[in-house]
């Protein structure tokens, strides 16, 4: 099963991406600190898809991401922004980071199954 | 001089109450998600919009409580160059003046760029593929 890893500070918003992906046919890995998961990338984990906040303590989404693009094994790997920020001049800054797609706060879980469906390619 | 300590009390309980609400508000949808999951319950979109809220919730605060903690270094910073020397109130009072509208700005905008589509609830739901 594809692995999807889910990074936000908060609690509450990974149970709800929990609950709304639990039936999908992939494996969930969750993470509440950016540097922790980035540390499990280096020592080998290779996630299909990252869905990550922006706004995070001590490691922010686009740092995280920037440092996601030098380890050579997740140079392409599809992630996706999941945020409460909307400034075109940050989807920008995403965007010329590498970034697959934005989605803004609070998510529609029938558009984020989809989202996460095209952006694998799983059977819809 | 006594006036700015009041104020600094209040914005500490200020910030003290918004603290407690961040760990309430959070403890309170946890359960609520834990008991969902132990459940097996589908989560619908009215539920999932609402364990959402409680982050907008956080991050709404937390700004909040940033720029709390930012007025009371401007007015820190204000009476100690009140005590060491009063001929200087004067300039540290514009100083301050501009150092606290600064601050409510910057507050103001993050109120906006925190509320994700809270805010905006006819919006058309969509997610941007770059």
């Amino acid at each position: 099963m594809p692995l999807v890893i889910f990074i936000d500070d908060s609690e509450t918003a990974l149970a709800s991406t929990r609950m709304v992906t639990g039936s999908m046919p992939i494996e969930v890995k969750q993470y509440t600190e950016a540097q922790v998961a980035l540390a499990e990338i280096k020592a080998g984990m290779t996630p299909d898809l990252i869905i990550t906040d922006l706004n995070m303590p001590v490691m922010n989404g686009f740092e995280f991401l920037k440092a996601l693009r030098e380890v050579p094994a997740t140079k392409r790997t599809p992630t996706l922004m999941l945020t409460t920020e909307t400034k075109p001049e940050l989807k920008q800054q995403g965007k010329a980071l590498g970034l697959t797609g934005w989605i803004v706060k609070p998510f529609n879980p029938a558009q984020l199954k989809q989202a996460i469906t095209r952006v694998l390619r799983l059977p819809a | 001089m006594l006036m700015l300590n009041s104020i600094d009390e209040l914005l500490t309980h200020i910030k003290d109450v918004q603290l407690d609400v961040i760990e309430l508000s959070g403890e309170s949808l946890m359960k609520m998600s834990s008991f969902m999951e132990k459940n097996s319950l589908e989560i619908d979109d009215d539920i999932s919009t609402a364990l959402q809220y409680q982050d907008i919730i956080t991050q709404q605060l937390s700004a909040t409580i940033e720029a709390i903690e930012s007025m009371q270094k401007s007015i820190d910073i204000f009476s100690h160059a009140y005590k060491n020397d009063e001929s200087l109130a004067e300039e540290s009072v514009v100083k301050l003046k501009a150092k606290l509208e600064a601050t409510l700005q910057d507050a103001k905008d993050k109120k906006s760029r925190f509320s994700g589509k809270s805010s905006e609830l006819n919006v058309e739901e969509e997610i941007e593929f770059f």
